[in-house]
């Protein structure tokens, strides 16, 4: 998997949580998995369609999920709820689209399909053996949010 | 009276978001849609001043729903309110007839200024 099509996705998340949550966030180092899987409890699942194909995760703890829903709704969630569940499931898409402006705009055109959020962990999700790469965004006094990327050119 | 507004988009969060804004606005909302294809039907009861759409939703796009609405009304003013702002993407929506292509996430002045300068 080519890392130039990760940089849109870390970009598009810090500039999108600066501006709906409010924080700067802060970029851990970059790792590798040999498939698509996920560890953590709350996942917002994007498809990637067009020249770049693929899924970009986002997975963070309930923890942060009940955070991020509170900052993006501007007051504490009680419980999470279908709002709180559509706010984080935005973020993914939100975060999605604007990487792919960014990777159309760097001539690999393409469209994302609506988020999906898929709760419990250890999660596979794709029984292909498509490699990954993982970027832990760090969001002070919040949690980390793991940005999973796999995407590969259309054969 | 105040005008009304058909807001459109699958996801909960983004409707009661613009639902806010465009009430303190002094708009009216005329309904709400989850997909493309409630937004077409919903068009047609209600009769709306003006559409908000989200483009990435399930069932139906928002650009083939701004197409059948702009189909069923010429007149019909809709902007475009999503997280994609490739180029293609606000051609095909201009030249589909949208009147305004707003990108996610927005400050809540830009979605008042947009939908003002369209029906005041
Ligand atoms: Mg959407």
């Amino acid at each position: 998997m080519k890392v130039e099509y990760v940089n849109p996705f870390v970009c598009a998340a810090f500039s999108v949580i600066e501006m709906v949550i409010g924080v700067k966030p802060v970029k851990g180092t970059l790792t590798a998995r040999p498939s698509l899987f996920t560890s953590q409890q709350c996942n917002v699942i994007t498809g990637v369609t067009g020249q770049v194909e693929g899924q970009v995760i986002y997975g963070m703890s309930l923890i942060t999920a009940d955070k991020v829903a509170s900052a993006m709704l501007g007051q504490p969630i009680r419980t999470f709820d279908q709002l709180a569940a559509s706010a984080i499931g935005e973020l993914g898409n939100m975060i999605s689209g604007n990487a792919s402006t960014a990777l159309a705009e760097a001539g690999f055109q393409c469209d994302i399909t609506p988020p999906s959020i898929v709760r419990g962990t250890n999660v596979k999700i794709s029984t292909l053996n498509i490699p990954a790469l993982v970027v832990p965004v760090m969001l002070p006094d919040i949690g980390e949010i793991e940005i999973i990327v796999s995407l590969q050119d259309r054969r | 009276m105040a005008k009304r507004v058909l807001i459109t988009d699958d996801a909960l969060f983004m409707r009661v978001t613009l639902k806010n804004i465009l009430t303190k606005g002094g708009y009216e909302i005329a309904g709400e849609a989850s997909n493309g294809l409630e937004s077409v039907e919903l068009y047609k009861q209600t009769k709306p001043d003006l559409v908000t759409m989200d483009i990435t939703m399930p069932e139906m796009d928002g650009i083939t729903a701004l197409k059948e609405i702009k189909k069923a009304d010429p007149q019909a003013n809709v902007i475009m309110c999503t997280a994609m702002g490739q180029k293609s993407m606000v051609m095909e929506a201009v030249a589909a007839g949208a009147r305004d292509f707003i990108v996610k996430p927005f400050q809540p002045e830009k979605v008042l200024e947009a939908v003002q300068k369209i029906i005041g």
